[in-house]
């Protein structure tokens, strides 16, 4: 046992991926929370006379067109927007697994209804639907949230339809049935552990892609709704002051760069564990 | 070609399918269309006037068949928003129709530049024996993965545009002006799409020659007295392409989401920017046309990388 | 012709293969034996230079008649091996399946080896790549061609991968398990071809097995290894009729054989015959291209008329060939196919069954204890009846983990940390919990190494005896199948040939088929 464990901690020593994605994740965790209840300046407060300073020590990331610290904002953003895509990971994986372990499992006519409709949604650029799911609903945080959801959700049926398609089969799962298991047990006791690894590493794509999603969608001036501080938004206004203050798009780009990355390499160091 | 017939029957199906889809989307959206539109001069008898002149008189059923079989005879409908002059309404396809060429445009210089250099870098990552450059390579396009588009484009267009000054922000040519400053002007949203894509592309197509390299046909023709530089080319990349194919055809679907954000980037009067300011004033006849149009591109292209799929693998095509 | 002296190779820091010195002679088949991890294959792939690249040559030398190939630790270099490859040695490898690119016509990947090696023209290459297909024994050689290979059976690809080692006339010709995937029969086939070339083009043969029958018909001398060393080297018969090492005569031991007699399998047959299953006028039935939204339903037979009877505390052996229906008969007797006709009448309760593969037959994510608990807890649940306490089911895991033989301390592990053989014990203690009176056993031993073979075929017919099982055992192999069986059945293309008791079946069967097939192993 001790053997095994040792060789457990030998698999994450070399594993640079992991150690740099952890970190990098946990520092975006540690910022996402500390933002939530302080920051160094208001987020929300404006200043005439503070407009486009460039970073300095009392600015770190300099202001922006109304005065506003950039790194306070930057520091709200990020919290704004991991809460919101880790809301929209967990909505859609578990509306995922439930739709897909059911239709991969029993097959049958629904089966193939609701396989015509996730690859018709799946094939589309998820943005756009979005897009169309916010005209529909409006915009604004919550249904920002449930548009992501819905969009998100197909794909992880897909996943998870697939690997129960391929499991349901299995010589023991077959025998399971043979000792007379019911199928919500086949289900969900017999076979969904078996496939947490690949939706792991699915739920880890999906949190990166929620990410991308949600800032653009606040970029293009349908996702969080102002005076919310959000990445995306802070970008598209910051555009406009290219040429005086570039340092005002620089931060909250690379706030993005920084959390989709971090997570990336985190999920490729654990798929390497893995191996 | 009975499975390219059954294919082309999905084809029709899904389109009938999500425009249905799209239609009732647009007819459960709170608020009436047309008191919004007439705004403060709004009047019983002007409102009746305007509901009959947009077909909103008619029982759904009625005016989707009506809407559709406009569609298939090129009538796409009148915008809401937009109009010629005091008296006529702004036909859709009229405003689409000078915005297509941007986009189209836009998605094939993106196209290009992913599969001109995604593939060259796959094959040299994966014929390299050298750490460093493995190490450089994953973490480079682990990076360039994760930038998204639009900060690529601000990125973009300070680099090239502010600092080096290689093109003017926001100057766009319009196509009928000049064709070629036209395509060097997409030029840059073209990389600021292209660059995670190659990326993705790259490390797909490297993946999957190191899964080719392990297989038992490999190790039969070392066995002939093959060269590693003869098996690479002769035996596994062909091997290894196959699934870059339909990769490449999902990326197609991306480039478009991609040239939706970057189109505002850049100021590009492209059907991306179209349909943001369509989705922001409400304009529906416009986002209905717009979605089916992509969905029918999006799904054109999976037909076509399908076929392409069969004619390249032997294994399918003579089944 | 070939010397190997004191090779060693490593995976990482674990000997593959260690101090082995081996000669092969000029025209001799030398077969290689031993279990699997035996380092039979990495010898072969060593003197192939195909070592991969996570495998260091520690030491050692191989010889090709004037030519070193490694000296002293090192690979010649590439250049000049790759001249040696495919030209005066060459491969043939297990699976056919996957050994040939799928992307390319199989007769280019022929003609790659002429390409590589000569100078002829197109045509010359064309006429002589047929030829080779010819040679080893393959017919409508212009289709074979231009065949791709999904296009061709397996016994077909394999002759195919023989006229590309062959066609050069090289001077020695490795074959790597070349018969291991294929049917009895192709299996035969092959085995013909490579025995003529060996006899008409005096091409050296290094030929590698696990099964020790086939190495016996086939080859001149015999080399055993265990754990990358030699155990015995010798003449065929003397290594067999007089093996020097207790190894050797473990190993032939195991190898079930017709010459040994079942010692007390009369006895149980004679006390009182009840039947546990009933089967009359199966009919089973399979959907043809059933696309479900366009496609219209065909259905095919698959099996026909199949009659017969299983007694309590007997074993029926049921051979042939793959897709002659077997398995959708068992299935059908577990009611796990619906698309039936005819009569299925058992007498027990739940009739379990044991899979092949050991690998894929126990649920990864679940431990021991729990898996062999699971099919009391699934009873329980049936039929409030059989419901048992935590405590009750966990004593009957322990006392089933010590029937099956294996030690307490298994109950807490996971099945990636078992072997292949204790796994498939695993399998039939599950099965076996419930206590069924019938289970079916679909090639329970035919992914497992000789003397595993052996324990795990022991172990069944002593479960047997004390829970006084009955058994549907099927198996392509017909040394197993006598091993087991009390009486025998026979199946061809969905039909029943022939069913009798063994000894009669054997001495003395009725239909060709069966003599045939039993005649070929």
């Amino acid at each position: 046992m001790k053997a095994l464990i040792k060789d457990y901690l030998k698999n994450f020593k070399g594993n640079r991926y992991f150690w740099a994605g952890l970190v990098m994740t946990l520092m975006i965790l540690l910022i996402a929370v500390v933002g939530y209840f302080w920051t160094p300046y208001s987020t929300t407060e404006m200043s005439a006379t503070e407009r486009f300073q460039a970073p300095s020590f009392r600015h770190l990331f300099g202001t922006d067109n109304f005065g506003r610290d950039i790194f306070s904002r930057v520091m709200k953003g990020i919290g704004t927007t991991v809460f919101i895509s880790s809301l929209v990971v967990i909505l859609s994986g578990a509306a995922g697994i439930v739709i897909g372990a059911l239709t991969g499992y029993f097959g049958g006519i629904v089966d193939e209804i609701v396989m015509r409709i996730t690859d018709a949604i799946n094939g589309f650029p998820s943005i756009l639907l979005g897009l169309v799911m916010i005209t529909l609903m409006g915009s604004g945080s919550h249904n920002l949230i449930v548009s992501l959801a819905i969009v998100f959700t197909p794909s992880y049926v897909r996943i998870v339809r697939s690997e129960f398609i391929k499991l349901r089969d299995a010589d023991y799962i077959k025998r399971a049935r043979l000792m007379g298991v019911g199928h919500i047990r086949i289900l969900f006791v017999h076979i969904l552990p078996n496939i947490f690894s690949v939706f792991w590493a699915s739920m880890m794509i999906g949190f990166n892609n929620a990410i991308l999603a949600e800032s653009g969608m606040s970029y293009l001036g349908i996702g969080v709704q102002p005076p919310d501080a959000s990445l995306g938004k802070m970008l598209s206004d910051a555009q406009g002051y290219l040429m005086t203050a570039p340092w005002y798009a620089l931060s909250p780009g690379l706030a993005i760069v920084w959390i989709v990355l971090g997570f990336s390499l985190l999920s490729e160091g654990i798929r390497r564990l893995q191996e | 070609m009975k499975y390219f017939g059954k294919k082309f029957i999905t084809l029709i199906m899904t389109l009938f399918i999500v425009s249905v889809a799209a239609f009732i989307a647009f007819q459960i959206i709170p608020g009436d269309v047309v008191t919004s539109i007439l705004g403060t001069e709004s009047t019983p008898e002007r409102e009746a006037q305007l509901r009959a002149e947009l077909g909103l008189d008619q029982p759904p059923v009625q005016r989707y068949f009506s809407w559709m079989g406009g569609v298939l005879q090129g009538d796409l409908g009148v915008s809401y928003r937009y109009s010629k002059n005091m008296n006529e309404m702004m036909p859709v396809a009229e405003l689409i129709g000078d915005k297509l060429p941007v986009t189209l445009w836009l998605a094939a210089i993106s196209l290009v530049l992913i599969i001109v250099l995604s593939i060259p870098l796959g094959v040299l990552w994966a014929r390299s024996k050298s750490k460093l450059l493995d190490v450089l390579m994953g973490i480079g396009t682990q990076t360039a993965m994760a930038v998204p588009s639009f900060f690529l484009g601000i990125l973009v267009t300070y680099f090239f545009g502010i600092f080096l000054r290689w093109f003017t922000p926001g100057g766009y040519v319009s196509y009928h002006t000049d064709f070629w400053r036209f395509l060097g002007y997409l030029l840059f949203p073209a990389i600021s799409i292209a660059i995670p894509k190659i990326a993705m592309t790259a490390r797909f197509l490297r993946n999957s020659m190191m899964t080719e390299m392990d297989a038992d046909y490999v190790r039969t023709a070392y066995s002939k007295g093959c060269s590693k530089r003869r098996v690479m080319y002769r035996h596994v990349l062909r091997n290894a392409m196959m699934p870059v194919v339909t990769f490449l055809g999902m990326i197609i679907a991306e480039i478009i989401a991609g040239s939706i954000v970057v189109e505002q980037v850049f100021g590009l009067p492209g059907v991306g920017r179209l349909l943001i300011s369509s989705v922001s004033t409400r304009d529906f006849p416009v986002v209905q046309i717009l979605i089916l149009y992509i969905t029918f591109v999006v799904i054109f292209v999976y037909f076509l990388v399908d076929i392409l799929y069969r004619v390249i693998d032997p294994r399918i095509s003579s089944k | 012709m070939i010397k190997i002296e004191n090779l060693s190779v490593a995976f990482e820091e674990t000997l593959a293969v260690n101090q082995l010195n081996l000669e092969i002679f000029d025209g001799e088949i030398l077969g290689i034996v031993g279990e699997s991890g035996s380092g039979k294959s990495v010898t072969a792939l060593s003197v192939m230079g195909l070592l991969s690249s996570e495998a260091t040559i520690k030491g050692g030398s191989i010889r090709m008649g004037e030519d070193w190939l490694i000296k002293d630790g090192k690979a010649q270099d590439k250049e000049r091996l790759r001249k040696a490859q495919g030209n005066r040695m060459s491969m043939v490898f297990q699976e056919p399946m996957t050994s040939l690119n799928p992307t390319q016509k199989v007769g280019g990947q022929v003609d790659e080896v002429l390409l590589l090696h000569t100078k002829m023209e197109a045509q010359e290459r064309y006429d002589k790549v047929l030829e080779a297909f010819k040679s080893v024994g393959l017919k409508n050689v212009e289709k074979v061609y231009d065949s791709y290979p999904h296009q061709l059976s397996g016994g077909m690809r394999q002759r195919v991968m023989i006229a590309m080692a062959i066609i050069l006339k090289p001077e020695l010709l490795i074959a790597d398990e070349p018969t291991t995937a294929l049917d009895v029969r192709v299996q035969n086939q092959i085995i013909q071809v490579l025995r003529n070339i060996n006899k008409e083009q005096k091409t050296s043969m290094l030929f590698i097995t696990h099964d020790l029958n086939l190495a016996r018909r086939i080859c001149n001398r015999i080399a055993v290894m265990k754990d990358g060393k030699l155990v015995e080297i010798g003449p065929t018969e003397e290594v067999f009729g007089n093996p020097k090492e207790p190894y050797t005569r473990k190993l032939i031991e195991a190898v079930p054989s017709r010459v040994k007699e079942k010692e007390d399998a009369p006895e149980c047959t004679e006390e009182v015959s009840v039947n546990i299953l009933e089967v009359r006028d199966l009919n089973i039935y399979y959907h043809e291209g059933s696309n479900s939204l366009f496609g219209q339903k065909k259905k095919r037979c698959v099996v026909e008329n199949a009659t017969f009877t299983l007694e309590k505390g007997e074993t029926l052996g049921l051979v042939g060939e793959s897709g002659c229906g077997k398995t959708s008969l068992c299935k059908a007797i577990l009611g796990m196919n619906k698309l039936v006709e005819g009569e299925v009448k058992h007498f027990s309760t739940r009739p379990q069954m044991v899979f092949q593969d050991p690998y894929s037959s126990l649920n990864p994510a679940k431990t021991i204890g729990w898996l062999l608990q699971e099919p009391l807890r699934a009873a329980g649940k049936l039929d409030p009846a059989c419901k048992m306490t935590d405590a009750d089911m966990k004593a009957a895991a322990y006392d089933m983990l010590q029937k099956i033989g294996m030690p307490e301390k298994y109950f807490n592990r996971w099945p990636s940390q078992l072997s292949g053989g204790q796994r498939q014990r695993i399998s039939i203690g599950q099965a076996l919990i419930t206590r069924p009176g019938l289970v079916i056993a679909d090639e329970p031993v035919s992914a497992l190494d000789v003397t595993i073979q052996a324990q795990i075929m022991e172990l069944m017919q002593k479960l047997q005896e004390e829970l006084q099982l009955s058994y549907l055992f099927i198996s392509h192999d017909i040394n197993v199948i006598y091993k087991m069986s009390d009486r025998i059945m026979v199946m061809k293309d969905g039909k029943i040939v022939e069913i009798g008791d063994k000894e009669v079946l054997f001495t003395n069967p009725k239909e060709e088929y069966t003599r045939l097939l039993f005649a070929e192993s």
